[in-house]
């Protein structure tokens, strides 16, 4: 049998670059292919989880919109600072006279800071001081009247004493005018 | 001289074996590193969207902490305002039960209204009147009830009546 110089040469570099591919696939391109499917999956579960993480984002977002919303009259009224004189300014009209005392820090209650004020009154009828309860529940702060509550025949007038709460979210930004004197 | 009678055939390092065999192996060749290098940059990208989907989720958890926090806020001022209005509220309702609850014959000269207990001060034509139009309705709603009388000059009676309601049920009354 004769086998020529080139075919040897032809067959060899064939044999050499035949193991070359395999090689290469076997070692390289193949261990590549899983590793890119497996990866590609994986990303697809991340976007999955991604997106459904976005949603809830979304609807978290829509929820605190939809809250801020219903309640902005008791948002601004928890961050508003309560001063006593703007407080006898929209309520003067319920009593005759009214004076407030220096506001002083209580305890926090449910993580709200409380403030507490002594009123003293002067009103013509028990029907003012109904009015004046309604009223402060739509004040521009969160104010609860509290006890005791004094109620005393002075002639005409009625000399009415209570307690207030004003509960705040703000620390240390309630002012205290401390106005005192008949309005 | 001439020694051969057919002319002699150019002869080259490339064959036409040579090319054919270099031209399948150089168009695998490509195949397989344009397959390599796909897979590379998409490999480079995956870790890229890895990183960035890492870095959203991370801002995405994060905002919605920071609403969850807005939310439970908003939702404890809510409580604690509603608390604080009903209060209010019922406040105004049991001081005007209060009042209505005193018939006309006998007024009021002083009321204090405390956390578990009323306190009232008044004048009454007698005490029959006192006892069968306000103290029973008082001890209705209040456990222990005490009334003092002071006779005046009228013939009226001055009198001073103390309710209050038991600790362990207060939080019922109230």
């Amino acid at each position: 049998m004769n086998i020529s110089r080139q075919s040897i040469y032809i067959l060899s570099l064939s044999v050499l670059l035949l193991t070359f591919v395999l090689i290469f696939s076997f070692l390289v391109l193949i261990p590549n292919g899983k590793e890119y499917r497996l990866k590609r999956v994986e990303i697809k579960k991340e976007y999955k989880k991604l997106k459904q993480l976005s949603d809830f984002s979304y609807e978290t977002s829509m929820t605190l919109q939809k809250l801020k919303a219903d309640n902005g009259h008791i948002i601004t009224a928890f961050a508003t600072p309560f001063t006593s004189a703007r407080f006898e300014k929209q309520h003067r009209g319920y009593f005759s006279s009214l004076k407030l005392s220096k506001l002083e820090k209580k305890e926090n209650e449910d993580n709200f800071t409380v403030y507490e004020v002594n009123t003293t009154s002067e009103i013509s009828s028990p029907k003012s001081f109904y009015n004046f309860l309604e009223a402060v529940n739509k004040s521009d702060w969160i104010v609860a009247v509290n006890f005791p509550i004094s109620f005393k025949r002075d002639g005409e007038m009625i000399n009415s004493s209570f307690t207030m709460k004003v509960y705040s979210n703000n620390k240390d930004k309630v002012k205290d005018s401390n106005t005192s004197g008949n309005l | 001289m001439r020694y051969s009678y057919i002319k002699p055939r150019k002869k080259t390092a490339l064959s036409k074996d040579m090319q054919l065999l270099f031209t399948f192996f150089g168009v695998t060749l490509i195949m397989l590193f344009l397959t390599y290098g796909f897979l590379v940059f998409r490999d480079y990208r995956f870790d890229q969207n890895h990183t960035e989907i890492l870095q959203e989720e991370k801002d995405l958890q994060a905002s919605i902490n920071m609403m969850k926090l807005k939310i439970t806020s908003i939702e404890n001022q809510n409580i604690l305002s509603e608390r604080v209005f009903t209060k209010n509220s019922v406040l105004k309702d049991s001081i005007h039960n209060l009042f209505d609850l005193v018939p006309a014959r006998i007024t009021l000269s002083q009321a204090q209204i405390m956390e578990n207990g009323l306190i009232l001060y008044g004048v009454t034509p007698n005490k029959d009147i006192y006892n069968f139009m306000l103290q029973a309705p008082l001890r209705s709603i209040f456990h222990r009830t005490y009334s003092s009388f002071y006779p005046l000059d009228n013939g009226w009676f001055r009198f001073v009546s103390t309710n209050y309601i038991d600790e362990e049920s207060n939080d019922e009354y109230k």
